[in-house]
Protein backbone atom coordinates (compact mmCIF):
# COMPACT_ATOMS: atom_id res chain seq x y z
CA UNK A 1 0.00 0.00 0.00
CA UNK A 2 2.57 2.21 1.15
CA UNK A 3 5.37 1.48 -1.26
CA UNK A 4 2.44 1.88 -3.74
CA UNK A 5 1.56 5.48 -3.08
CA UNK A 6 4.95 6.19 -2.76
CA UNK A 7 5.18 5.37 -6.28
CA UNK A 8 2.20 7.32 -7.33
CA UNK A 9 3.75 10.23 -5.64
CA UNK A 10 7.05 9.85 -6.83
CA UNK A 11 5.21 9.55 -10.37
CA UNK A 12 2.90 12.88 -9.25
CA UNK A 13 6.13 14.91 -8.54
CA UNK A 14 8.44 13.85 -11.59
CA UNK A 15 5.34 14.73 -13.93
CA UNK A 16 4.76 18.14 -12.45
CA UNK A 17 8.56 19.43 -13.07
CA UNK A 18 10.37 16.72 -15.69
CA UNK A 19 10.43 16.00 -19.28
CA UNK A 20 8.31 12.72 -20.28
CA UNK A 21 11.58 11.23 -20.55
CA UNK A 22 12.92 11.73 -17.72
CA UNK A 23 9.38 10.44 -15.85
CA UNK A 24 9.38 7.49 -18.04
CA UNK A 25 13.05 6.88 -16.54
CA UNK A 26 11.30 6.86 -13.37
CA UNK A 27 8.73 4.71 -14.19
CA UNK A 28 10.79 2.39 -15.40
CA UNK A 29 13.22 2.19 -12.47
CA UNK A 30 10.46 2.18 -9.84
CA UNK A 31 8.52 -0.34 -12.12
CA UNK A 32 11.79 -2.73 -12.91
CA UNK A 33 13.28 -2.56 -8.74
CA UNK A 34 9.81 -4.30 -8.39
CA UNK A 35 9.94 -7.02 -11.22
CA UNK A 36 13.71 -7.41 -10.48
CA UNK A 37 12.57 -7.88 -6.77
CA UNK A 38 10.03 -10.81 -7.67
CA UNK A 39 11.51 -12.60 -10.31
CA UNK A 40 15.55 -12.06 -10.19
CA UNK A 41 16.97 -11.23 -6.65
CA UNK A 42 16.18 -14.94 -5.01
CA UNK A 43 19.24 -15.88 -7.20
CA UNK A 44 21.14 -12.43 -8.04
CA UNK A 45 20.35 -11.45 -5.05
CA UNK A 46 18.68 -7.34 -4.27
CA UNK A 47 22.17 -5.94 -3.97
CA UNK A 48 23.19 -7.78 -7.49
CA UNK A 49 25.91 -9.05 -5.94
CA UNK A 50 25.09 -12.97 -7.12
CA UNK A 51 25.94 -15.81 -4.50
CA UNK A 52 29.41 -17.16 -4.20
CA UNK A 53 30.11 -19.24 -7.28
CA UNK A 54 26.37 -20.37 -7.89
CA UNK A 55 25.08 -16.98 -9.15
CA UNK A 56 26.71 -14.86 -10.88
CA UNK A 57 27.36 -10.79 -10.36
CA UNK A 58 25.06 -8.35 -11.74
CA UNK A 59 27.28 -5.26 -10.42
CA UNK A 60 29.91 -5.08 -12.10
CA UNK A 61 28.88 -7.34 -14.99
CA UNK A 62 30.10 -6.37 -18.40
CA UNK A 63 26.91 -8.10 -19.76
CA UNK A 64 24.58 -6.03 -18.51
CA UNK A 65 25.92 -3.31 -20.95
CA UNK A 66 24.71 -5.81 -24.17
CA UNK A 67 20.65 -5.36 -24.20
CA UNK A 68 19.87 -7.44 -26.79
CA UNK A 69 21.80 -10.66 -24.92
CA UNK A 70 20.27 -9.74 -21.62
CA UNK A 71 16.62 -9.25 -23.24
CA UNK A 72 17.56 -12.86 -24.81
CA UNK A 73 18.63 -14.59 -21.60
CA UNK A 74 15.72 -13.04 -19.39
CA UNK A 75 12.92 -14.34 -21.60
CA UNK A 76 14.76 -17.81 -22.78
CA UNK A 77 16.98 -18.47 -20.32
CA UNK A 78 20.63 -19.45 -20.67
CA UNK A 79 22.42 -23.04 -20.53
CA UNK A 80 25.74 -22.31 -21.47
CA UNK A 81 28.88 -21.02 -18.88
CA UNK A 82 29.45 -17.65 -18.58
CA UNK A 83 31.90 -15.48 -17.44
CA UNK A 84 31.44 -12.66 -15.12
CA UNK A 85 33.88 -10.53 -13.51
CA UNK A 86 36.24 -13.24 -14.64
CA UNK A 87 34.57 -15.76 -12.56
CA UNK A 88 32.78 -18.88 -14.69
CA UNK A 89 29.19 -19.59 -13.93
CA UNK A 90 28.06 -23.08 -15.01
CA UNK A 91 24.32 -23.56 -13.98
CA UNK A 92 21.75 -22.76 -16.42
CA UNK A 93 19.18 -19.98 -15.64
CA UNK A 94 15.41 -20.62 -16.41
CA UNK A 95 13.47 -18.87 -18.81
CA UNK A 96 10.66 -16.35 -17.73
CA UNK A 97 8.38 -16.95 -20.69
CA UNK A 98 5.57 -15.01 -18.37
CA UNK A 99 7.50 -11.51 -18.57
CA UNK A 100 5.99 -9.01 -20.98
CA UNK A 101 8.39 -6.98 -23.41
CA UNK A 102 7.39 -4.14 -21.25
CA UNK A 103 8.46 -5.67 -17.66
CA UNK A 104 12.45 -7.08 -19.47
CA UNK A 105 12.71 -3.85 -20.53
CA UNK A 106 11.89 -2.02 -17.34
CA UNK A 107 14.32 -5.05 -15.31
CA UNK A 108 16.95 -4.17 -18.25
CA UNK A 109 16.47 -0.28 -17.08
CA UNK A 110 16.50 -1.06 -13.62
CA UNK A 111 19.71 -3.45 -13.61
CA UNK A 112 21.77 -1.02 -16.02
CA UNK A 113 20.64 2.44 -13.63
CA UNK A 114 21.62 0.32 -10.51
CA UNK A 115 24.65 -1.32 -11.62
CA UNK A 116 25.45 0.47 -15.31
CA UNK A 117 26.09 3.62 -16.16
CA UNK A 118 22.58 4.42 -17.65
CA UNK A 119 20.83 7.60 -17.08
CA UNK A 120 17.68 6.96 -19.01
CA UNK A 121 15.70 3.74 -19.43
CA UNK A 122 15.70 1.24 -21.75
CA UNK A 123 12.60 1.28 -24.08
CA UNK A 124 10.31 -1.72 -25.38
CA UNK A 125 11.46 -1.27 -28.95
CA UNK A 126 14.58 -2.53 -28.07
CA UNK A 127 13.48 -5.32 -26.32
CA UNK A 128 11.53 -6.09 -29.38
CA UNK A 129 14.05 -6.05 -32.03
CA UNK A 130 16.39 -7.90 -29.77
CA UNK A 131 13.76 -11.09 -28.97
CA UNK A 132 13.42 -11.63 -32.74
CA UNK A 133 16.84 -12.47 -33.49
CA UNK A 134 18.05 -14.28 -30.33
CA UNK A 135 19.87 -16.94 -31.21
CA UNK A 136 19.53 -20.42 -29.86
CA UNK A 137 21.39 -21.25 -26.23
CA UNK B 1 -5.92 3.25 6.59
CA UNK B 2 -8.61 4.78 9.20
CA UNK B 3 -7.00 6.46 12.92
CA UNK B 4 -8.80 3.20 14.56
CA UNK B 5 -6.92 0.51 12.41
CA UNK B 6 -4.01 2.42 13.29
CA UNK B 7 -4.10 1.84 16.62
CA UNK B 8 -5.31 -1.66 16.71
CA UNK B 9 -2.07 -2.22 14.49
CA UNK B 10 -0.22 0.06 16.80
CA UNK B 11 -1.06 -2.02 19.97
CA UNK B 12 -0.40 -5.38 18.00
CA UNK B 13 2.88 -4.05 17.31
CA UNK B 14 3.84 -3.13 21.06
CA UNK B 15 2.16 -6.32 22.36
CA UNK B 16 4.41 -8.22 19.98
CA UNK B 17 7.77 -6.67 21.10
CA UNK B 18 6.88 -6.61 24.72
CA UNK B 19 6.15 -10.61 24.25
CA UNK B 20 9.68 -11.05 22.58
CA UNK B 21 11.22 -9.12 25.00
CA UNK B 22 9.51 -10.89 27.38
CA UNK B 23 10.47 -14.18 26.01
CA UNK B 24 14.48 -13.62 25.01
CA UNK B 25 14.49 -12.62 28.65
CA UNK B 26 14.03 -16.22 29.93
CA UNK B 27 17.57 -17.31 30.67
CA UNK B 28 16.40 -20.48 31.63
CA UNK B 29 14.58 -21.43 28.69
CA UNK B 30 14.10 -25.01 27.10
CA UNK B 31 13.07 -25.84 23.92
CA UNK B 32 10.09 -27.91 23.44
CA UNK B 33 9.84 -31.38 21.48
CA UNK B 34 7.76 -31.26 18.94
CA UNK B 35 5.77 -33.95 16.78
CA UNK B 36 3.45 -36.15 17.72
CA UNK B 37 3.94 -38.58 20.94
CA UNK B 38 2.52 -41.66 22.46
CA UNK B 39 1.69 -42.37 26.11
CA UNK B 40 2.44 -45.99 27.52
CA UNK B 41 2.36 -47.17 31.08
CA UNK B 42 5.36 -49.33 32.55
CA UNK B 43 5.27 -50.82 35.93
CA UNK B 44 9.00 -50.23 37.37
CA UNK B 45 9.90 -51.28 40.90
CA UNK B 46 5.95 -52.38 41.81
CA UNK B 47 4.60 -48.92 41.06
CA UNK B 48 2.36 -47.84 37.77
CA UNK B 49 4.61 -45.07 35.95
CA UNK B 50 3.33 -43.27 32.43
CA UNK B 51 6.09 -42.80 29.81
CA UNK B 52 6.20 -40.15 27.18
CA UNK B 53 7.40 -41.15 23.74
CA UNK B 54 8.34 -38.81 21.17
CA UNK B 55 8.74 -38.43 17.73
CA UNK B 56 11.79 -39.76 17.13
CA UNK B 57 14.11 -39.56 13.49
CA UNK B 58 14.37 -43.33 12.45
CA UNK B 59 17.57 -44.52 11.10
CA UNK B 60 18.11 -43.84 7.68
CA UNK B 61 20.96 -44.29 4.74
CA UNK B 62 21.54 -41.88 1.88
CA UNK B 63 24.60 -40.65 0.10
CA UNK B 64 26.48 -37.89 0.60
CA UNK B 65 28.49 -35.34 -1.82
CA UNK B 66 31.46 -37.39 -1.87
CA UNK B 67 29.72 -40.34 -2.97
CA UNK B 68 29.85 -41.74 0.52
CA UNK B 69 27.15 -43.61 2.41
CA UNK B 70 25.65 -41.53 5.22
CA UNK B 71 23.64 -43.42 7.98
CA UNK B 72 22.17 -41.81 11.38
CA UNK B 73 25.96 -42.60 13.44
CA UNK B 74 27.19 -39.45 11.06
CA UNK B 75 24.93 -37.11 13.64
CA UNK B 76 25.73 -39.37 16.59
CA UNK B 77 25.74 -36.96 19.77
CA UNK B 78 25.71 -33.74 17.42
CA UNK B 79 22.83 -31.56 17.31
CA UNK B 80 21.73 -30.81 13.31
CA UNK B 81 19.73 -28.44 11.13
CA UNK B 82 18.26 -30.06 7.94
CA UNK B 83 16.09 -28.41 5.17
CA UNK B 84 15.02 -29.73 2.06
CA UNK B 85 16.03 -28.66 -1.57
CA UNK B 86 16.69 -29.14 -5.17
CA UNK B 87 20.05 -28.16 -7.31
CA UNK B 88 18.30 -26.16 -10.07
CA UNK B 89 15.25 -24.51 -8.07
CA UNK B 90 14.69 -21.13 -9.14
CA UNK B 91 12.34 -20.22 -6.22
CA UNK B 92 13.46 -20.46 -2.26
CA UNK B 93 15.95 -22.62 -2.64
CA UNK B 94 18.76 -20.11 -3.36
CA UNK B 95 17.40 -17.69 -0.45
CA UNK B 96 17.34 -20.95 2.19
CA UNK B 97 20.91 -21.52 1.10
CA UNK B 98 22.11 -18.11 1.59
CA UNK B 99 20.70 -18.54 5.02
CA UNK B 100 22.24 -21.65 5.85
CA UNK B 101 25.66 -20.04 4.72
CA UNK B 102 25.23 -17.79 7.92
CA UNK B 103 24.08 -21.25 10.14
CA UNK B 104 27.33 -22.63 8.55
CA UNK B 105 29.90 -19.78 9.19
CA UNK B 106 28.10 -19.09 13.22
CA UNK B 107 28.74 -23.03 13.76
CA UNK B 108 32.09 -23.88 11.32
CA UNK B 109 34.66 -26.18 13.12
CA UNK B 110 31.93 -27.06 16.12
CA UNK B 111 32.27 -30.71 16.31
CA UNK B 112 28.74 -30.67 18.13
CA UNK B 113 27.25 -29.30 14.91
CA UNK B 114 26.05 -30.63 11.72
CA UNK B 115 23.80 -29.23 8.67
CA UNK B 116 22.47 -32.05 6.73
CA UNK B 117 20.32 -31.00 3.37
CA UNK B 118 18.15 -33.62 1.56
CA UNK B 119 17.74 -33.26 -2.54
CA UNK B 120 13.98 -33.52 -3.37
CA UNK B 121 15.10 -34.08 -7.04
CA UNK B 122 17.68 -37.11 -6.82
CA UNK B 123 16.93 -37.90 -10.44
CA UNK B 124 19.07 -34.70 -11.37
CA UNK B 125 20.88 -33.83 -7.88
CA UNK B 126 23.16 -37.34 -8.02
CA UNK B 127 25.84 -37.23 -5.41
CA UNK B 128 28.67 -35.23 -8.56
CA UNK B 129 26.29 -32.86 -8.85
CA UNK B 130 25.72 -32.32 -5.39
CA UNK B 131 29.70 -31.86 -5.04
CA UNK B 132 30.01 -29.26 -7.43
CA UNK B 133 26.86 -27.57 -5.98
CA UNK B 134 28.86 -27.38 -2.60
CA UNK B 135 31.90 -26.09 -4.10
CA UNK B 136 30.12 -23.51 -5.68
CA UNK B 137 28.47 -22.17 -2.74
CA UNK B 138 32.23 -22.69 -0.93
CA UNK B 139 31.43 -25.50 1.40
CA UNK B 140 34.18 -27.90 2.26
CA UNK B 141 34.62 -30.49 4.49
CA UNK B 142 32.04 -33.07 6.26
CA UNK B 143 30.42 -30.46 8.49
CA UNK B 144 27.81 -30.00 5.76
CA UNK B 145 26.76 -32.78 4.43
CA UNK B 146 24.61 -32.81 1.19
CA UNK B 147 22.97 -36.02 0.40
CA UNK B 148 20.82 -37.93 -1.69
CA UNK B 149 19.20 -41.45 -1.87
CA UNK B 150 16.19 -43.04 -3.34
CA UNK B 151 13.12 -40.59 -3.72
CA UNK B 152 10.79 -42.85 -1.68
CA UNK B 153 13.05 -42.90 1.03
CA UNK B 154 13.81 -38.70 1.29
CA UNK B 155 10.36 -38.21 1.01
CA UNK B 156 8.79 -40.47 3.31
CA UNK B 157 11.97 -39.22 5.58
CA UNK B 158 10.84 -35.30 5.30
CA UNK B 159 6.96 -35.50 5.46
CA UNK B 160 6.67 -38.22 8.39
CA UNK B 161 9.42 -37.68 10.24
CA UNK B 162 11.13 -34.25 9.65
CA UNK B 163 7.26 -32.99 9.33
CA UNK B 164 8.16 -31.20 6.18
CA UNK B 165 6.53 -31.08 3.13
CA UNK B 166 8.76 -32.76 0.03
CA UNK B 167 7.05 -33.70 -2.86
CA UNK B 168 7.00 -33.54 -7.10
CA UNK B 169 4.46 -31.08 -8.53
CA UNK B 170 4.93 -30.96 -12.00
CA UNK B 171 2.74 -27.55 -11.35
CA UNK B 172 5.17 -26.03 -9.57
CA UNK B 173 7.52 -24.59 -11.04
CA UNK B 174 10.94 -26.04 -11.21
CA UNK B 175 9.26 -29.02 -10.97
CA UNK B 176 9.17 -30.07 -7.05
CA UNK B 177 7.11 -28.34 -3.52
CA UNK B 178 8.81 -28.31 -0.78
CA UNK B 179 8.46 -26.18 2.15
CA UNK B 180 11.00 -23.56 3.20
CA UNK B 181 11.34 -24.79 7.50
CA UNK B 182 14.93 -25.30 8.59
CA UNK B 183 14.79 -27.83 11.13
CA UNK B 184 16.86 -28.66 14.54
CA UNK B 185 17.10 -32.00 15.70
CA UNK B 186 18.45 -32.62 19.26
CA UNK B 187 20.94 -35.39 20.12
CA UNK B 188 18.26 -37.72 20.97
CA UNK B 189 17.06 -37.36 17.62
CA UNK B 190 13.93 -35.51 18.66
CA UNK B 191 12.38 -32.42 16.66
CA UNK B 192 13.45 -29.37 18.88
CA UNK B 193 12.21 -26.33 16.47
CA UNK B 194 10.93 -25.45 12.83
CA UNK B 195 11.96 -22.47 11.34
CA UNK B 196 11.58 -20.20 7.85
CA UNK B 197 14.61 -20.50 6.28
CA UNK B 198 13.63 -18.12 3.99
CA UNK B 199 13.95 -15.16 6.28
CA UNK B 200 16.81 -13.52 8.39
CA UNK B 201 14.85 -13.53 11.19
CA UNK B 202 13.84 -17.04 11.03
CA UNK B 203 17.27 -18.12 10.26
CA UNK B 204 18.28 -15.69 13.65
CA UNK B 205 16.11 -17.38 15.47
CA UNK B 206 17.34 -20.85 14.74
CA UNK B 207 20.88 -19.72 15.52
CA UNK B 208 19.78 -18.66 18.97
CA UNK B 209 17.98 -21.76 19.41
CA UNK B 210 21.11 -24.12 18.52
CA UNK B 211 22.97 -21.88 21.40
CA UNK B 212 20.00 -22.95 24.03
CA UNK B 213 20.14 -26.46 23.11
CA UNK B 214 23.94 -26.86 23.21
CA UNK B 215 23.62 -25.10 26.45
CA UNK B 216 21.75 -28.36 27.77
CA UNK B 217 24.24 -30.85 26.82
CA UNK B 218 27.03 -28.23 29.10
CA UNK B 219 26.31 -29.83 32.55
Amino acid sequence: MIKKGLIILTVLAAFSCQSAEELKTEQYFAEGYQIYTMNCANCHQADGKGMANLYPPLEGSEIIKDKSAMACIIRYGMKDTIIVNGKPFHRPMPANPKLQELEIAEIITYVNMKWGKDSIYTPIAAVTKALQNCKEN
Amino acid sequence: MSDLNWKKYFSGVVLLVLTITIWSCDGGKKLPILGERDWVTKTVDGKEVVDTIYNVIPPFTFTNQYGEKVTEKVVENKIYVTDFFFTSCPTICPVMKKQMIEVYKEFKGNPEVMILSHTIDPEHDTPKVLNTFAKDLGVEGNQWLFLTGPKEDIYAIGQKSYLSAAQEDKTAEGGFLHSGAFILIDKEKHIRGMYDGTTEEGTKKLMRDMKILLEEYKK
